[in-house]
């Protein structure tokens, strides 16, 4: 007689994130779990190997064999791609967030990241680029955001939507699959979101790392209503809705070298000596999760 | 984020709370109290009120304070009038004074009760006015000593340079099934003497309540008289030498500091051990799981283009693998993290229970 298939139940032991020992330190009912989520962050589905020569049995065998990391307490790094959960089993495809650079002014700098000039002294002006490096021959160069003015036409443009050339552009996507808002996460230290206008957007919070949370909807995600296969899309098959921001300098960067000695170097930038610091924007899709890292060199001109 | 990536958790069906309790064997050898470290690891204080014991010398980050011993005389004493001023007699009556108050209280016409042999404060009888202190670091005794589960065991030979040649025992052997309660610091058992080698006990100390173990606290106190004879009171057949001197312990007490006691008592420890309790209370969340959840992912990797890599067609089922489960508060801020040993396969064909284990 065979003993009886006790697997069903599993038992794992958690462990407090930081922000967990804050709350529970706080002791003003703010540690209160009400809610669970999965994730598989150390999961490379590019191991799935649909076409093993052994059967479906072995599709995933390497994949079961990643071996899994301790759980770590930093709240910002943990539980970072979740699984979830859709009412239909049959979707083949999940929409993408991709950043769109077929436009002049939403392209990133030729050296590869969007570029924030931090201070005035660094933007320039279309008649005085001595030491700046937002114009050459009296146009602005592309992929550099004026971080203090927050004006002039450059800008970062994120597009939603199923980005294969198997299905066409104008089928109507699934509304549970069009994102209304996206979380952006930015270090705090460094930089702000702004609106198109050039005004600043308020943050959700500001965590322990220093990383501040914005909610984006309404007045910067608007609808893509072009379904062509038009040279400025950059979804291929069905969209749904495209975010658009600048990023602003906070005021350490804007008044102080002290962060770019600490956390940058120097470099060369359009021939201008500069500091720099290297960041990351993270862009996440309220409804599908999906994110997307934006990278981005926060420069100051060295004034010489 | 949408509610499709979290799950709310029933309070009620789903957080069950539970209370565990961890026990951990302390040995402490003799030597190490006397004589391993050259006394390197005993430290003494300018105030003189009690010395420290470490695990190793004091002055290395590595050491750990293990416990202290001090000694209390009581103003009832019948050595109390002896005691001299070389002695720290104002001193050891605060001591006394001290401990009595935390660990015995106040009658009530709030004067300080001493230290009843029996735990019977109201019927009176034999008080321990005479009192060697051993103070436990909370390193060692958790959240308390394991009732039942003391040993000290002490040299009795009465010369000083062979005092392990003859042993005798100080257990809390009713500790497991009896213990008092009327104690403002909790519960507290009696010790009781029994033979060890050599047979030092005097007839009538053999199982003679020698001293209190305040489980709780992690404090022992013991009655001085232990180290001497019958006749003078004591448990033992012959009254021990505590120093170089061949003093007795009442000349001790009268006539040393509280440190030079302290020194006696180590150079008399053979052995100490006990059981600690930690108490672990934890919080289980059953994370249920059911089939037509949690089966797709936001995995950057989960995609080729948009087209998911698990799944050739769109009837194939789609799949996922768990490899965490994270705890959220209702702002779906992150306060707990859990991880499985190996992935663990979900598709729209299984269902799971993952029970989530938060110690407090």
């Amino acid at each position: 007689m065979g003993f009886l298939d006790n697997s069903g139940d599993i038992i794992l032991d958690a462990v407090l994130t930081d922000h967990g020992r804050k709350l529970l330190a706080k002791g003003d009912g703010s540690f209160q779990i009400t809610k669970f989520a999965l994730a598989d962050d150390e999961i490379n589905y590019t191991l799935y190997n649909a076409t093993h020569a052994s059967g479906s049995a072995y599709y995933d065998v390497e994949i079961l064999q990643t071996p899994v990391l301790e759980a770590f307490t930093d709240n910002a790094g943990s539980v970072k791609s979740k699984l979830i959960s859709y009412s239909s089993m049959n979707l083949l495809y999940l929409p993408v967030v991709k950043i769109n650079q077929l436009a002049t002014n939403t392209k990133m700098h030729t050296s590869g990241s969007f570029i924030v000039a931090v201070d005035s002294e660094t933007e320039g002006t279309a008649n005085d680029n001595t030491y700046a490096v937002g114009y050459n021959g009296g146009n602005p160069v592309a992929g550099i955001i004026f971080g203090e003015s927050l004006s002039g036409d450059n800008y970062i443009r994120l597009d939603q939507g199923l980005d294969s050339s198997e299905i066409s552009p104008k089928q109507t996507l699934d509304p549970d699959l069009i994102e209304d808002s996206y979380i952006v996460q930015i270090d705090n230290r460094l930089g702000k979101i702004a609106t198109m206008s050039g005004d600043l957007v308020p943050e959700d919070y500001i965590d322990d790392d220093n990383i501040a949370y914005y909610t984006l909807d309404v007045g910067l995600v608007s609808q893509i209503t072009d379904d062509t296969n038009a040279q400025s899309q950059t979804i291929a098959g069905p969209r749904g809705t495209r975010l658009e921001f600048k990023i602003g300098s906070s005021i350490d960067l804007n008044t102080s070298t002290f962060l770019f000695t600490q956390l940058g170097g120097e470099s060369v930038l359009e021939t201008k000596n500069v500091r720099h610091i290297d960041s990351i924007v993270r862009v996440t899709g309220m409804k599908t999760g999906y994110s997307v890292d934006i990278p981005v060199r926060f420069v100051k001109s060295k004034l010489t | 984020m949408a509610e499709s990536f979290y799950k709310s958790l029933d309070i009620g069906k789903d957080v069950a709370n539970t209370r565990t309790l961890l026990h951990e064997a302390i040995p402490l050898t003799g030597t190490i109290v006397s004589g391993t470290y050259a006394d390197a690891n005993i430290k003494n204080y300018a105030h003189g009120m009690f010395q420290s014991v470490y695990d190793y010398p004091y002055l290395s980050s590595s050491a750990n304070h293990i416990f202290d011993i001090t000694t209390g005389v009581s103003a009832e004493s019948s050595l109390y009038a002896s005691v001299t001023t070389a002695g720290q007699k104002s001193k050891k009556l605060n001591i006394y004074n001290q401990m009595a108050q935390v660990l015995v209280g106040y009658d009530h016409t709030g004067s300080i009760q001493r230290f009843d042999e029996d735990g019977d404060i109201l019927a009176g009888g034999t008080k321990i006015d005479d009192v060697i202190f051993l103070n436990f670091s909370r390193l060692l005794t958790k959240d308390e000593i394991k009732k039942g589960t003391f040993q000290l065991t002490l040299g009795a030979n009465a010369t000083y340079a062979t005092p392990m040649s003859k042993t005798f025992h100080i257990t809390d052997a009713s500790g497991s099934d009896g213990y008092l309660v009327n104690s403002p610091v909790g519960e507290y058992g009696i010790l009781f003497a029994s033979q060890g080698t050599g047979t030092p006990l005097h007839a009538s100390g053999v199982n003679a309540a020698c001293g209190l173990l305040f489980y709780q606290a992690g404090v022992c106190a013991l009655t001085a008289s232990i180290f001497n004879d019958n006749a003078a009171g004591g448990l033992l057949t012959t009254k021990c030498e505590m120093n170089s001197a061949t003093e007795d312990i009442e000349a001790v007490l009268t006539g040393s500091n509280i440190d030079a006691l302290g020194d006696a008592f180590r150079h008399r420890i053979n052995n100490l051990q006990f059981n600690n309790t930690v108490e672990l209370n934890s919080s289980v969340y059953f994370c249920r799981i059911n089939h037509n959840e949690y089966n797709y992912s936001t995995n950057p990797t989960y995609l080729s283009g948009s087209k998911i890599r698990v799944k050739t067609q769109s009837s194939d089922l789609p799949v996922s693998y768990i490899t965490t489960v994270g705890l959220y508060n209702d702002n779906n801020e992150l306060l707990a993290t859990a991880k499985l040993s190996e992935p663990l396969k979900k598709s729209s064909d299984t269902e799971f229970t993952i029970r989530v284990r938060l110690d407090y």
